[in-house]
């Protein structure tokens, strides 16, 4: 599991590659967490290559929701691929997140 | 007729076959008892013989010895008598020399011829020596009444020019002793004889030698001279004062008495018999060299055959002994004969009887094989070999509610009593296992019932197993019987808790044990008359040979068959004592209920092994890549679950995944051995929320829920047991 993080004008873009399982969240949780301070700016997760996530990925993803939330940034979720979705779709994530498609 | 047709149909003799039997053994008897008697008597004589010639030499040998010594005391002085020829003063000192330097010559003179001294006409020196102290003392043979040189120990050498020995005579200075003489002539320088050398030895020595010789108490020995005097005798009045001619004058067989002593005096050796005073004697004869004399030993018939007419004796007295049993004998086996008729129809009648009740006994055990046809998990075949008479093996199985009841028992002891009890055990067995599906609790209560009304004493050594054909969970108890083996990837003895036989106290407890059986495990259940079946040479088939016997994979009935013939290979011509009792048991169920396993660490980390675990799984099942990740995402979710949640922090557990795929179903289970932990019991999460209300926990069983058919949990034997499913 990887992570790349680039900023560019207030716009942080976060880039997955790999399965975000149980131990890949564990693994990015600490710089999850300390990207959560940021919440105030526009965060951008590209998913383009993220093949799989479980439930902790996808508590890693309302958390920083939530801090979204709270200190009026903004996330959005782009390119995810259909396995994805349904993940999303089966926990209702599709409401919480704004989606992007790069078409 | 008729009687004598009824004795032969009872297998008897008749009187007159009898009479026969009694008469062909007396005369084989006798006959024997006579060609024995004549061999022996024959092996006898030739006995006395090879006896008598040995100690006729052996005597010789001795009496060559002392003249041998004699010659050559003689012999070794000549030298110095011839020397002193030429100084007659010095003549005296000859004989004195023989004398003192040999010891078995008793005297000895050195007698010149008449007139070859002017001085000396007539000079004969004798040196004797005291026969009582030993000294030596001199005389002189020149007297007017001795007339030395008529003596014929003087002119026998001179007439001969050579050594002499004398014919023996009593020595008339001496006493009583038998002498005899040896004389050699002494010659001077022109070669004429000057003089005679003699050395005198005393022949008491002889009477002692040949009278110690004692071939047969009875027997006695005689010696002769060259003129047929009677030198040694057991009758001393005729020693030196008769000669075997005139003894042989006054005897009945003259003849053969003379052809005796013409043998003996021309120095033959040779054996002869003699009759005299009405008694057969063989006598055996042998001469001395160089002195003339005979030596023979007489030995009477009568004493030479005193052995073998003693012998003869007893045997015939045996023999009159076996023959008189003989007809008691046949008398009273005559009379037993109806007895004995009776006894083996009675024995017949019984053993006809033991038949039918063995009969009864195997129509109560399971015979018909495959007994469950319509199962696929279950192989099974069993066989009683029963011993001649008829024995206390039993066996017995039949399934209830999916279980197998199966046991294996050995009744103490044998016979009717044995398979009585062994009756009552499969009635017993039945009756407790209808409503208990535990061996304990069954062995129990049968030991309780059999100990009750045991006076007998019998016990029964006794296997009960109760298999669940589902699960191929194995329960057993082992009442005393020797351990079942149990074939897995190995083979080895189904371990055993020592309880005792069934039948010996009532109100004991037994201990039940437990094992599981995966697809294609068996187990073999014998009685000792397998492993303690004994060839020929009583070595047991043992153990081990069992063991042996199991090895490749077959079907029940081959197995059992294979080992039936091995152990008959084994046996051999040797008789079977013991029931020989096998059940085989081939489990079959629990096939490819869960093909698939994966065994896991309470790390999370481990969670990297599920997908090509799932992926596996799915290739089975041919699934898609998107409900193949669906797969993964759920059991994911369940195993950091029991990860997180069932093992406390720091301690080391283990999961346990198998999974199956069966007619479009799969099928997960999670086993972990945490605190009890049942994920289902958590509140169902509501994803239609909105993100203030949403908490953050609680997706993963939702998810297990939405991807999965059915979720359950069960906490059992200490262990959380999640099973998840999914048709597709």
């Amino acid at each position: 599991m990887e992570v790349n993080i680039t900023r560019e004008n207030n716009i942080i873009t976060v880039r997955f590659s790999g399965r975000m399982d149980t131990p890949g969240a564990q693994e990015i949780t600490p710089k999850m967490n300390t990207l959560a301070e940021e919440a105030d700016k526009t965060i951008i997760l590209d998913c383009t290559d993220l093949s799989y996530i479980s439930s902790s990925g996808l508590r890693i993803f309302l958390t920083l929701r939530k801090a979204a939330a709270d200190k009026g940034g903004k996330i959005i979720v782009r390119n995810i691929c259909d396995s994805i979705r349904s993940v999303f779709m089966m926990t209702g994530f599709l409401n919480l997140f704004e989606i992007q498609s790069a078409k | 007729m008729k009687s004598n047709k009824k004795d032969n149909k009872k297998g008897g003799l008749s009187i007159k076959s009898r009479l026969l039997l009694v008469v062909v053994a007396t005369i084989t008897l006798e006959a024997t008892a006579i060609i024995q008697f004549v061999f022996a008597q024959r092996e006898i004589k030739q006995e006395a013989s090879l006896r008598a010639k040995s100690e006729l030499t052996s005597a010789e040998h001795k009496i060559m010895d002392v003249v041998n010594q004699a010659e050559a005391a003689v012999r070794n002085s000549i030298w110095v008598a011839e020397w002193c020829l030429e100084y007659p003063d010095s003549l005296h000192r000859i004989p004195q020399r023989v004398v003192s330097e040999n010891p078995v010559v008793v005297g000895s003179t050195m007698a010149l011829v008449p007139g070859y001294n002017a001085e000396h006409p007539l000079y004969a020196p004798y040196v004797a020596r005291d026969l009582e102290t030993g000294k030596l003392r001199t005389l002189s043979l020149a007297t007017e009444e001795y007339d030395y040189p008529s003596m014929e120990w003087f002119t026998k050498p001179i007439e001969l020019n050579d050594s002499y020995w004398s014919e023996p005579y009593f020595d008339e200075n001496g006493g009583d002793i038998l002498m005899t003489t040896f004389s050699m002539p002494v010659k001077d320088k022109n070669g004429t004889i000057a003089a005679i050398l003699t050395a005198d030895i005393s022949l008491d020595w002889l009477t002692e030698l040949i009278g110690d010789i004692k071939v047969y108490p009875n027997a006695f020995n005689m010696v002769i001279s060259r003129k047929g005097n009677i030198m040694v005798c057991p009758v001393e009045t005729l020693v030196m004062n008769t000669t075997v001619d005139q003894f042989a004058m006054e005897s009945e067989d003259y003849e053969a008495l003379d052809r005796v002593n013409q043998a003996m005096l021309s120095g033959q050796s040779g054996e002869m018999p003699v009759r005299y005073q009405g008694e057969t004697n063989h006598v055996y004869f042998s001469p001395v060299e160089r002195t003339g004399w005979s030596m023979s030993i007489v030995l009477p018939e009568k004493e030479l055959f005193s052995g073998v007419r003693r012998i003869g004796m007893i045997v015939k007295l045996l023999q009159l002994l076996g023959v008189a049993m003989l007809i008691v004998i046949l008398r009273v086996a005559a009379k037993n004969q109806a007895k004995y008729q009776s006894l083996n129809e009675q024995k017949e009648r019984i053993e006809n009887e033991l038949h039918i009740a063995r009969e009864i006994q195997m129509a109560m055990i399971p015979k018909t094989f495959p007994p469950f046809p319509e199962r696929k998990d279950l192989d099974l075949a069993a066989s009683i070999i029963p011993a001649k008479e008829v024995g206390g093996d039993l066996y017995d199985f039949f399934i209830r509610d999916e279980k197998l009841f199966f046991c294996i028992g050995d009744v103490s002891g044998k016979g009717i009593p044995a398979s009585l009890v062994m009756a009552v055990t499969r009635s017993l067995f039945r009756a407790m296992s209808a409503h208990e599906d535990s061996p304990a609790k069954i062995i129990a209560s049968m030991n309780d019932t059999m100990s009750e009304s045991n006076e007998s004493n019998m016990f029964v050594t006794f296997f009960c197993g109760v298999l669940d054909l589902n699960a191929g969970h194995l329960r057993y108890c082992n009442a005393g019987h020797n351990p079942p083996m149990i074939l897995t990837d190995a083979i080895r003895m189904l371990p055993l808790e020592p309880n005792v036989p069934l039948g010996i106290l009532k109100g004991m407890d037994f201990v039940e044990q437990e094992t599981t059986f995966n697809y294609d495990d068996a187990l073999l259940l014998y009685t000792d008359g397998l492993s303690e079946a004994e060839n020929a040479a009583h070595e047991q088939f043992g153990e081990s040979r069992v063991e042996e016997a199991l090895h490749g994979r077959k079907s029940a009935e081959a197995h059992l068959e294979n080992i039936k013939q091995k152990v008959s290979l084994f046996v051999g011509d040797a008789p079977q004592s013991d029931d020989l009792t096998i059940l085989f048991i081939h489990y079959l169920g629990n096939e490819n209920k869960y093909p698939h396993h994966l065994t896991l660490h309470n790390d999370i980390e481990q969670i990297s092994l599920l997908p090509e675990f799932v992926e596996t799984v799915a290739d089975q099942a041919k699934l898609d890549p998107e409900t193949t990740m669906n797969l993964n995402l759920a059991l994911e979710e369940a195993v950091a679950n029991v990860i997180s949640y069932a093992y406390p922090k720091g301690t080391d557990g283990l999961v346990d995944i198998d999974a199956s795929v069966v007619e479009h179903k799969i099928t997960f289970v999670i086993t972990d051995s945490g605190i009890a932990f049942d994920p289902t019991a958590k509140e169902e999460v509501d994803i239609t929320l909105g993100m203030d209300e949403r908490p953050i926990g609680g997706l993963g069983i939702h998810l297990v829920r939405t991807i999965m058919d059915t979720v359950s949990y069960e906490r059992k034997e200490e262990q959380n047991i999640l099973t998840i499913t999914k048709s597709y």
